[in-house]
């Protein structure tokens, strides 16, 4: 009894003190996550069950669902995505760990200066910057691409109009941008790595490569676990550059999840396969991130 | 933390979270009405307007339709407040590129605009929504035969009319004066009395520049980047005998052989060097860049508003002004017809772009909605018409705003205006019998089949008989067996 009481007035104490301010300054970013996310989601798992329309869905049972699975362009653009994924995520961790590596030893003022435009693209319009690669990617022999490529005799691409190269234009331009966020994240871990690691491996003589393998990797395997998990999610949700670029041709082979959910729900107003789809990748994502943290996370120490 | 800062930062946190929800329940509110303060049928003031012919405010999304539509809207809302004292026409600017996207999200909120510019191909998907207003019943005669017939035909669906068109303008091809007549080519015959493809097929081949392996001028570019492909495919098929995707009996005609001899066409212009390899990639506005620097003698689509373009730009060159295109020529601006195909009719693709209606989520009341009509057809007909139109250099398409235009002038060669009519002449009649639900079949097999394999055939990534093929299966699957031309 005298336990109970203690309990009891001790769960009193928490919620009257200190607990109570807390749940009273998150209950903003509560309000929005209930407001912006939440509420989406499970608004989003309803529409998947209808067939919505504004002046009032019809319940279709799993319609949806029977049609995506169905969909030959669902798995072709789920194909799509995987191939995007493989060939973007591990090339731009590895550039943003040899950039941030390269940018390590710098003066600070040099450091901040590269992090700067590093960084740029990131803050950069989406817009203006496809604007800019539709330019680089010009069929004609004008553009810079086929500029560059006719310097060594190579015949003239239509880059974003062929389906063997419109993907790879696309990976192109990713690995050439929006590796900001990452670099400074890295550069951060690599900050955070304690000098007297690099002095004793000094003292031992290992080499500038030793060093990179038996302390900085081991160091910033969170860092790069974080960055892969992150990486994989943005790719799976990748749209504006097909949107821009391509438009998801030609012949859809370039027509990411991500654009197809956005071409059912707004080009077809098909709300509720849209929302069936989009949930369909949200499991898909949850599920490879679940293997990630499982197979790759198992040594890692936060 | 003292009890003091405790206490702020949480009427801090309050005022936050109740400004959020605030914003919300306002939204909401608004969201039951019509935007921007529109009381529409739901709304207290419609209710009054009901009863007593009070005040009302129709609202508009319009994007800018000609150069200066936009920069008159304070004049054109006044005109109408003087017309109707009691009315109000509340307009908010869109740009072109935002016009969907604003229009199709208060849609789906239930909320849309009276009346919205957009094209009269748009009616059947708001129609499958539920969010058109049929304004059938409140048309007057004396209001509907302002209008010529072949473009208000292009505004109703099975019974309903659902809105007034503001232009109908013919998807026609434009020529480089200077080049045809180098290449021999009797332009102002072909304005007159067309061409079939074997005679288009050859005058393009003509006009075809070359440096050695280098092309400097092609005979022709149409854009195709994209979904303008889908214009491309659309004009050429309307000449070989499919003037819709559906024939009089309501069978999907592209499954027709004349669509495969069209595809074969399509892939002989571009191995005949005429047109660029790389045409899935030219978008519309290269494609009237190269035709402005000379890199091609014809270009698609032309609509009656390029020879506008290409006069200012024709004045800015004399001017010597440094906003002309950079290494454009003077041109003088020919509309061409498209050619035919296998013996069939010209039939010229039209655009009719007009003033949609649309409905909240409560049933209009009889009096908001003759507002509305009152509203579009001040939009559509008169004076505000024939501004707009003649800053398109398109054709008057109201008796009123034939009117209105007589007083005004414009600068058009006069060849131009005779071969606009001749088109205009065959343009191919709107099918209001197409039902909403296989029109939009119809749609979706073009985005996710035509369209694509389009892509992939001017890419040279597949045969004319593999799209054929890959159209006919997609088309059967979504029609039936019998639901699809077989000859």
């Amino acid at each position: 009894m005298a336990i109970t009481q203690t309990v009891s007035s001790g769960k009193k104490r928490r919620i009257r003190g200190d607990g109570a301010w807390g749940y009273a300054f998150i209950a903003v970013a509560l309000l929005g996550y209930a407001l912006f996310t939440a509420y989406p989601v499970i608004s989003a798992f309803f529409i998947s069950f209808q067939e919505y329309k504004p002046l009032g869905s019809e319940y279709v049972g799993f319609d949806n669902y029977s049609a995506t699975f169905r969909d030959p362009l669902f798995w072709k653009s789920i194909r799509n995505t995987i191939v995007y994924t493989i060939l973007t995520v591990p090339v731009a961790l590895a550039l943003s760990f040899a950039i941030a590596i390269l940018i390590l030893p710098l003066k600070k003022r040099l450091q901040t200066t590269f992090k700067a435009i590093y960084y740029l693209p990131v803050v950069a319009s989406g817009v203006a910057m496809s604007v800019v690669w539709l330019w680089i990617f010009d069929p004609l022999p004008a553009g810079i691409f086929n500029r560059l490529i006719s310097i060594v005799g190579a015949p003239n691409q239509n880059w974003l109009g062929a389906s063997g190269t419109a993907m790879f234009s696309l990976v192109i331009m990713a690995w050439l941008s929006s590796h900001g966020a990452s670099i400074i994240i890295y550069l951060a871990a690599l900050l955070g790595v304690d000098e007297s690691y690099y002095e004793a491996a000094d003292l031992d003589g290992a080499t500038f490569l030793q060093k990179l393998w038996h302390i900085v990797i081991p160091f910033l395997k969170p860092t790069t676990l974080f960055l892969l998990v992150t990486g994989v999610i943005g790719s799976f949700q990748v749209f504006q550059n097909a949107y821009l670029m391509t438009g998801g041709g030609p012949d859809n082979a370039t027509t990411m999840v991500g654009l197809l959910i956005f071409n059912n729900a707004f080009k077809y107003f098909e709300y509720g396969k849209a929302a069936a789809q989009s949930l369909v990748l949200a499991l898909l994502i949850a599920g490879i991130s679940m293997f990630q943290f499982k197979f790759l996370g198992k040594d890692v120490e936060y | 933390m003292t009890r003091k800062a405790q206490v702020l930062a949480s009427v801090l946190a309050l005022t936050v979270s109740m400004t959020a929800l605030a914003a919300c329940s306002s939204n909401n509110k608004n969201n039951g009405a019509s935007p921007g303060g529109s009381q529409s049928p739901s709304g207290s003031a419609s209710a009054d307007a009901g009863s007593s012919g009070g005040k009302d405010t129709i609202t508009a999304l319009l994007p800018p339709v000609s150069s200066g539509f936009q920069d008159r809207f304070e004049q054109i809302s006044k005109d109408f407040n003087a017309k109707y004292p009691n009315l109000t026409l509340k307009i908010e600017p869109a740009s072109w590129e935002d016009m969907t996207q604003k229009l199709d999200t208060q849609v789906n909120a239930g909320s849309p605009p009276d009346i919205a510019f957009i094209g009269s191909d748009g009616i059947s998907k708001y129609l499958q929504q539920g969010m058109l207003m049929d304004i059938t019943d409140a048309v007057d005669s004396n209001t509907y035969d302002d209008f010529d017939q072949a473009p208000i035909a292009y505004m109703k669906k099975g019974e309903g009319l659902y809105g007034f068109p503001a232009y109908m303008e013919v998807h026609a091809l434009g020529g480089n004066r200077q080049f045809l007549e180098d290449a021999g080519i009797d332009w102002k015959k072909v304005q007159k009395e067309g061409w079939t493809f074997d005679e288009f097929r050859e005058a393009i081949h003509k006009g075809v520049v070359k440096d050695g392996d280098v092309t400097k001028r092609y005979g022709f570019v149409f854009a195709n980047s994209g979904v303008t492909s889908r214009d491309y495919l659309n004009i050429l098929i309307k000449n070989a005998g499919m003037p819709s995707a559906f024939t009089t009996d309501l069978k999907y005609a592209y499954t027709s052989k004349n669509f495969l001899e069209v595809l074969k066409d399509v892939r002989l212009l571009i191995d005949d060097g005429s047109m660029p390899k790389e045409l899935g990639s030219i978008d519309a506005g290269k494609r009237w860049n190269m035709f402005l620097t000379g890199q091609t003698m014809i270009t698609g689509k032309g609509l009656a508003t390029f020879e506008n373009s290409a006069n200012k730009n024709n004045e800015k060159i004399d001017a010597n002004d440094g906003s002309a295109v950079k290494g454009s020529i003077k041109v003088d601006y020919i509309v061409l017809p498209v050619p035919t195909f296998l013996g069939q009719p010209p039939m010229s693709s039209t655009v009719v772009d007009g003033y949609v209606t649309f409905r909240g989520k409560k049933e209009p009341t009889p009096e908001h909605k003759a507002n509305i009509v009152k509203a579009a057809y001040f939009l559509a007909s008169g004076q505000v018409a024939a501004t707009t139109n003649n800053e398109l250099f398109a054709a008057h398409i109201t008796q009123s705003g034939r009117k209105a235009a007589e007083s005004m002038t414009v600068n058009r060669n006069p060849d131009n205006v005779a071969a606009v009519e001749t088109l205009l002449s065959h343009a191919s009649p709107a099918r209001p019998d197409i039902p909403v639900e296989l029109g939009a079949k119809s749609i979706k097999l073009e985005d996710e089949v035509i369209i694509p394999k389009m892509q992939a055939l001017l890419a040279n990534e597949i045969k004319p008989e593999d799209m054929y093929e890959a159209v006919k299966a997609a088309a059967i699957k979504t029609f039936g067996e019998d639901g699809v031309v077989k000859d």
